[in-house]
């Protein structure tokens, strides 16, 4: 037997270490059907937010879909990660709304018109129209393949107020009907906040609750104009009616009357604040009544209401449509398909409807809105009224919403504070986000 | 098991002599080559090595292969089209006003809290070494701040300093004065730095642990010989304790430099949240994060932490330099090379 010296060992010790991962890299292709839990029974690894089940329910839904689920808390370095290495979850929790272009345009997400065209359960003819949000052709966002499914959604621009703050301030609330126009809802937050020694005691008015670039991308809407040009390669915040939203938000950020860029929510979310009677008016879709009609203190003295407009263009559109995709590497995609089937045809689907934490997906499952007391009466009113108003705006597919509200939140919180005119601010926005997406576009192609 | 003797080459052997290589075998072994122990052993060696050995390829060596690789291309890591780029993000890093402004602003962050902590845990360090009643309580108590979670204490300290609903505020506003903005700049920092400060009893322990190395003697012999209580500290304290202090400098640069964690007081950790941090907290490595998961750019992303892992190196080295002198061996580290003298003694 030869000695081994150091340079055989090291290089062994390198081939057997690139071996180890090559041999990870290939038994993530392979799809046997039987991975991970020994037992025979397929396991379906579901990418989605801590709280999606308990215990409890967990054991249900293997027990209903005859499956092991290996469930991976959501976390969207982690999703990028398991996506660059072609491992990816089988079932991906997302926003359709502006993650369908992004990941589809990138060849990340599996066409899902097979199955459905196959399905008994997921019809195309009983889809809502919001689930064309998870559609993207190549070119523009709501047509072409259709890549996921929303579990339900809202109109995200529509808001919550609380008829006591408006008593105690003495003020008429908003009407049902009509959606009132930006200025006044500024000025009605102007009027509910109240102050104590430099801090805010109750907010006026959240006016952002899915996050800011979506929110200027429904006002420029409303206005008649698009933040994005026609190939969704570049913004512009100089165009009269995207200046006009810009120029709105920088008020309202000034007035200093609810969360901002300037000053973020602690919380992370209105629920909290709205609940602790911190919050008068708070711009959250319909999903936002599950939280308030759990509390019957709460829903006797809450009320829905139309979005506000900019501008003539009646626009009131969804930024979330929150559901499911399933990775074009995944492992086990009919395991995933039957997991969609029962998760948004079946009892979770059916229970989602009945609790008011958002509008069904399919239309077959409208029916099963609560309606029983006053509160949801009048949220399931404002609501049916707002639908024919619903559009789907389209998303880049060349940058993530997570980089263009970064450019947002480096841009603004000073613009606010030093005063800086709209159209400076719109400069310096066109200049860092068109830098990001012509980046991503030279990857895309 | 064999029986085998065993023998260090070199060394005098059973019989008197010095064995000469290979050492005495058994007959097992007879005929299987003179080098047959040294290959034994070196198997030995290299299969105890080997589990760190792999691990280091697999998860130290390759990561940085593949990052290096990466700092050379456009790669956003999910799409097909990346490309081979050159130097290019390097040159855009260097040039790039907002990276060398969190650059900056991560050396005045170093700066300033580096020696605050070291001299925070001396301090604290040196009053929980005197001979005082409930000691090891203190000593707990102190030490405490350092064992709880950085995301918890993050979290807990964004509650404590929230505008409108953070008991700091609460105290400010029971004394009828304004409210601050402490999340937001310009006071943001200056949080971040209180919190680092919190954790101070890790440095705590270790000088401690340093000071009760000191020999009393010495101490003794200062105070028969007239000095004081602080040409004491000075004069013996800080000199015997300079090996440590200067570990803590090298540590504590090093990880101040990475620091992340504590930034979770003005976030939410989703790249999102990442982006929402006040610029005078937006340090190199929130920077990096940013530009990895908000913005996709892990080309970028990687030639940023290429050059800061050759700044750490830089750093090191001059610190290095900088200490000789300063810093007091009990151990001559000289006389830590003996078999080099030998060796050259011997010629």
């Amino acid at each position: 037997m030869t000695s081994l010296d150091r340079r055989r060992f090291l290089a062994v010790s390198a081939g057997t270490a690139l071996a180890a991962t090559g041999l990870s890299a290939c038994a993530g292709s392979v799809d046997n059907g039987t991975n991970g839990s020994g037992s025979g029974k397929t396991t379906l690894t579901v990418m989605t937010v801590e709280n999606e089940w308990d215990k409890k329910g967990l054991k249900a839904a293997e027990e209903a879909l005859g499956m092991d689920l290996n469930v991976i808390i959501w976390d969207a370095t982690k999703l990028n990660a398991m996506l660059a290495a072609k491992n990816p979850p089988d079932v991906v929790r997302g926003f359709g709304a502006t993650e369908t272009p992004y990941f589809a345009a990138r060849g990340l997400m599996t066409d899902l018109d097979p199955y459905f065209a196959k399905s008994s359960v997921l019809k195309p003819s009983d889809l809502d129209p919001v689930n064309d949000v998870w559609r993207y052709d190549g070119k523009k966002q709501g047509a072409g393949p259709r890549y996921g499914m929303a579990k339900d959604y809202s109109q995200d621009s529509m808001f919550w107020y609380r008829t006591d703050l408006f008593e105690a301030a003495k003020l008429d609330v908003p009407g049902a009907t009509d959606p009132i126009s930006y200025d006044e809802w500024l000025d009605l937050g102007k009027k509910l906040v109240k102050r104590r020694l430099g801090k805010v005691k109750v907010y006026g008015l959240n006016a952002t609750g899915m996050g800011v670039f979506p929110q200027l991308m429904g006002m420029t809407a409303s206005a008649g104009g698009s933040l994005f040009a026609e190939d969704l390669a570049t913004v512009d915040f100089s165009s009269p009616e995207a200046l006009k939203a810009l120029r709105w938000y920088l008020d309202y950020a000034k007035a200093d009357i609810g969360p901002s860029v300037v000053n973020p929510n602690p919380d992370g979310w209105d629920g909290p604040t709205y609940q602790a009677n911190r919050m008068a008016m708070s711009c959250n879709g319909y999903w936002f009544g599950g939280l308030i009609g759990a509390d019957p203190k709460l829903a006797e003295v809450s009320r829905f209401a139309p979005a506000p407009q900019l501008g003539g263009n009646r626009v009131s559109s969804c930024f979330g449509a929150t559901g499911f995709w399933i990775p074009r590497d995944a492992k086990n995609k009919d395991a995933a398909w039957k997991f969609f089937e029962w998760y948004f045809a079946g009892k979770p689907a059916q229970d989602r409807a009945a609790s008011g934490w958002g509008i069904p997906s399919l239309k077959s499952l409208r029916p099963n809105m609560p309606q029983t007391n006053a509160f949801q009466k009048q949220a399931f009113q404002v609501q049916e009224q707002e639908l024919p108003h619903f559009s789907v705006l389209s998303f880049t597919p060349y940058a993530q919403q997570a980089a263009l509200e970064g450019v947002l939140n480096k841009v603004l919180p000073g613009a606010v504070k030093s005063g800086t005119s709209a159209g400076k601010v719109a400069d310096q926005l066109n200049s860092r986000m068109n830098e990001a997406l012509a980046q991503g576009k030279e990857l895309v192609g | 098991m064999s029986t085998e003797q065993i023998t260090a080459p070199g060394a005098p052997s059973p019989s008197g002599g010095t064995a000469a290589r290979p050492g005495p075998r058994t007959r097992a072994h007879a005929g299987r080559g003179p080098r047959s122990l040294t290959t034994r052993r070196a198997w030995a060696f290299y299969v105890f090595a080997a589990p760190w050995v792999l691990g280091f390829l697999a998860l130290t060596a390759f990561p940085l292969g593949y990052a290096l690789w990466l700092s050379l291309t456009n790669a956003d890591g999910l799409s097909q089209n990346s490309r081979f780029v050159g130097l290019e993000n390097y040159r855009e890093v260097l040039t790039d006003p907002e990276t060398m402004s969190s650059l900056a602003r991560t050396g005045v962050f170093v700066a300033i809290t580096v020696p605050l902590s070291i001299a925070a845990g001396l301090l604290l360090a040196v009053l929980v070494n005197q001979p005082i009643r409930a000691r090891g309580l203190f000593r707990t108590l102190l030490y405490l701040p350092a064992i709880v979670p950085p995301v918890g204490a993050a979290l807990t300290f964004k509650l404590i300093f929230d505008r409108d609903s953070g008991a700091a505020n609460g105290v400010l506003d029971a004394l009828h004065v304004n409210g601050v903005s402490w999340l937001m700049d310009p006071y943001a920092r200056w949080v971040l730095v209180t919190l680092t400060l919190w954790g101070a009893g890790n440095t705590m322990i270790i000088s401690l642990a340093g000071l009760q190395d000191i020999p009393k003697e010495l101490h003794e012999a200062a105070r028969v010989d007239g000095a004081n209580a602080w040409q004491s500290f000075t004069k013996i304290t800080v000199p015997m304790l300079s090996p440590v202090l200067f570990f803590q400098v090298i540590t504590g640069i090093i990880a101040a430099v990475q620091s992340f964690l504590p930034l979770l007081i003005s976030l939410d950790p989703t790249p999102r949240g990442v982006t929402s941090v006040p610029e005078s907290n937006y340090l190199f490595m929130i920077n990096v994060f940013a530009q990895y998961f908000a913005n996709g750019r892990y080309g970028y992303a990687s030639a940023m932490l290429w050059l800061l892992f050759l700044i750490i190196v830089a750093i090191t080295f001059l610190v290095f330099r900088l200490s000789k002198g300063a810093v007091f061996y009990s151990v001559d580290p000289e006389a830590a090379k003996p078999s080099r003298q030998r060796t050259i003694g011997g010629k």
